[in-house]
């Protein structure tokens, strides 16, 4: 029973990979190649300005002898520096696939054909869900682990003609497998963090006659405009409390690619700038000790269930 | 033994219109039921009720299951295909295929190749670049490659030649239909299924004006072809309609004293499209149709 359900949901994911193929796979893999284009173009700079290599050779040098913790520092914090980019185009890619997954079916009538299987519409939704938190963000990962490796490898290269040791200078300070389940727990920590937004933007795709992504815009804002207007007109101050930029402010302070949870109440020189910063379980982990981040998944087993419910009762008009 | 489809007193409205209208009805297992009726009759309407696929009021069960709650799982024992083939255009055929394989326990990848085998249609082109036709060529083989104990089709023949509507008519009757399955048909085409159909239903403003069995129907209904001199005396014993054909009236009788009618003019059974539409003009202010020889 379980086995079954099971393969429904992986099988109803892998139609998610078939039907965008661009977002999912593409996308990350373009991110990638691009991100080695730019790295190649330096490099191709580099060696018209410095034909010798005297000055890459000792950069490199100067970092081989850097003590180990400043190593890790730099080389960690470059490369998940690369992964930001990832990130936030992930995020980018999950909201609209959300906004349509419910609606384009409906939109092309294909729903006639998804409702004829024997799939229960909490499965359909749960589908969608897993897509966005687990399946998008391990194929965004793999992108950005073989982006890691190849950037490494060139960096190697570089070092071995310099003459310093690639393993010491490059390798063991990237500390991979740290940095790597650092990214996989906090996507899947942001996954949960965000999951009221998703779970907003499935609810909108599964009953607006059209243009969802704009309706699910459209409400929060028009909201927090109303709220604005209000207070102002009535007590001529602005509300403590709002809405949409409630909403703002989630999809703002995402748990990846800062791990760390920052206050920016005016003293960001505190912020000392050490691996902690991305490094750390610990404050990945913190989130899940946050109210804000229960809260936020009552609200989204809220919506999910409106979704399931006006899924049910969807046809093709 | 449950009846396969099981309704009483089945309403839905639209705002001031009833798509359906307080419908009864039973329809056994081993049957192939033709729901015929006119554009905007409610037949589309009563399908979605049947498929779990639109709200409704009344009593309704489907294979012993209430299909607006438990869809899912009716859906392991009832196949459909909506009036226009809906394959998703983004999917190539061989996705379809696998995902149903996947998701429905009956589905047979060796039936579903066997009747694709007959088509152009082939494995890794996407269902977008497909034409109308193959479209529906292909849906019907999925279709048709499930062992489902009810198969409901919604016009399923749209857009395809005649030469595979015959093809697939055949194979239905004589692959695919057994006595522990039912087939429900809605088409226009009423002369290419009169033949396979057990069972007959008229559907017109969301209320059912024939339900009964071919073989009832043969019984009941009987068309009398009379010469203009006799019109008067045939028009005596109210007829349900009455057409020109060749400068012969041709009058469609409802149990009707089959003695006196012989004296009149010569005698056939009337075809599915002429009694349907003599059962749906009924009422109109004008039921006379004056058919023009083509």
């Amino acid at each position: 029973m379980i086995s079954q359900s099971v393969t429904t949901l992986w099988t109803l994911m892998r139609r998610e990979l078939w039907e965008s193929p661009v977002a999912f796979k593409w996308t990350p893999l373009a991110i990638g190649a691009f991100l080695l284009l730019m790295a190649i173009v330096t490099l191709v700079i580099g060696a018209r300005v410095d034909g010798e290599m005297a000055f890459t050779g000792d950069a490199l040098r100067i970092l081989a002898e850097q003590p180990v913790d400043q190593q890790r520092f730099i080389i960690s914090g470059m490369l998940f520096s690369v992964a930001t980019i990832f990130f936030q185009l992930m995020l980018l890619v999950i909201l609209f696939y959300l906004a349509g997954s419910l609606y384009d079916d409906r939109k092309d009538r294909s729903i006639l054909f998804w409702k004829s299987l024997p799939v229960s519409d909490g499965m359909t939704v749960a589908s969608k869900v897993a897509t966005a938190c687990l399946l998008v963000p391990g194929l965004f990962l793999a992108a950005i682990i073989m982006t890691h490796l190849a950037l490494l490898l060139i960096a190697s290269g570089y070092s071995i003609v310099a003459g310093v040791n690639p393993l010491t200078t490059f390798w063991l300070p990237a500390s991979l497998p740290r940095l790597w389940s650092i990214m996989a727990v906090g996507l899947l920590v942001q996954a949960l963090w965000l999951l009221p937004i998703y779970a907003w933007l499935l609810f909108c795709s599964s009953w607006a006659p059209r243009l969802p992504i704009l309706i699910a815009v459209a409400i929060p804002a028009g909201i927090a405009i109303a709220q604005h207007t209000w207070t102002l007109a009535t007590s001529l101050s602005l509300p403590g409390f709002n809405f949409g930029l409630i909403m703002l402010k989630r999809l703002g302070s995402s748990i990846v690619p800062m791990s760390a949870n920052i206050q920016f109440d005016g003293h960001l020189s505190d912020i000392e700038f050490h691996e902690d910063l991305f490094m750390s379980f610990g404050n990945v982990f913190a989130h899940l000790a946050k109210p804000e981040m229960w809260i936020g998944l009552i609200i989204a087993v809220a919506l999910l269930a409106a979704a399931v419910w006006v899924r049910r009762r969807a046809t093709d008009n | 033994m449950t009846a396969t489809i099981h309704a009483r007193n089945l309403r839905r409205h639209f705002g001031q219109t009833r798509a359906l209208d307080g419908i009864d009805l039973d329809i056994p297992a081993g049957r192939i039921v033709g729901l015929i009726g006119p554009n905007g009759a409610g037949k589309t309407t009563a399908l979605k009720a049947i498929l779990g696929l639109g709200s409704y009021q009344g009593e309704l069960e489907v294979l012993g299951l209430n299909p607006a709650r438990q869809r899912d799982r009716l859906m392991e024992d009832v196949c459909f295909i909506a009036d226009v083939a809906v394959l998703p255009r983004w999917a190539r055929v061989r996705h379809i295929i696998d995902l149903t394989e996947k998701l429905h326990p009956r589905f047979s990848r060796e039936t579903c190749m066997h009747y694709l085998k007959n088509t152009k249609v082939r494995l890794d082109a996407k269902v977008k670049a497909l034409s109308k036709g193959m479209v529906v060529q292909l849906h019907l083989a999925v279709v048709m490659a499930i062992d489902a104990k009810l198969l409901v089709l919604d016009e399923p023949t749209l857009g395809l030649d005649i030469l595979f509507r015959k093809q697939f008519y055949s194979s239905l009757l004589n692959e695919y239909f057994d006595e522990g399955r039912t087939i429900v048909i809605t088409t226009h085409q009423v002369e290419e299924v009169e033949h396979i159909l057990t069972d007959l239903i008229f559907i017109k403003d969301g209320k059912l004006i024939l339900n009964s069995s071919m073989d009832d129907v043969h019984e009941r209904y009987t068309e009398v072809m009379v010469r203009a001199e006799h019109a008067e005396a045939a028009r005596q014993l109210a007829p349900l309609h009455e057409r020109v054909l060749f400068g012969r009236h041709i009058f469609l009788y409802d149990q009707t004293d089959m003695a006196r009618l012989r004296e009149l003019g010569e005698i056939h059974k009337p075809s599915v499209a002429d009694l349907f539409v003599a059962l749906m003009s009924n009422g109109d202010s004008d039921n006379i149709i004056a058919e023009e020889a083509a």
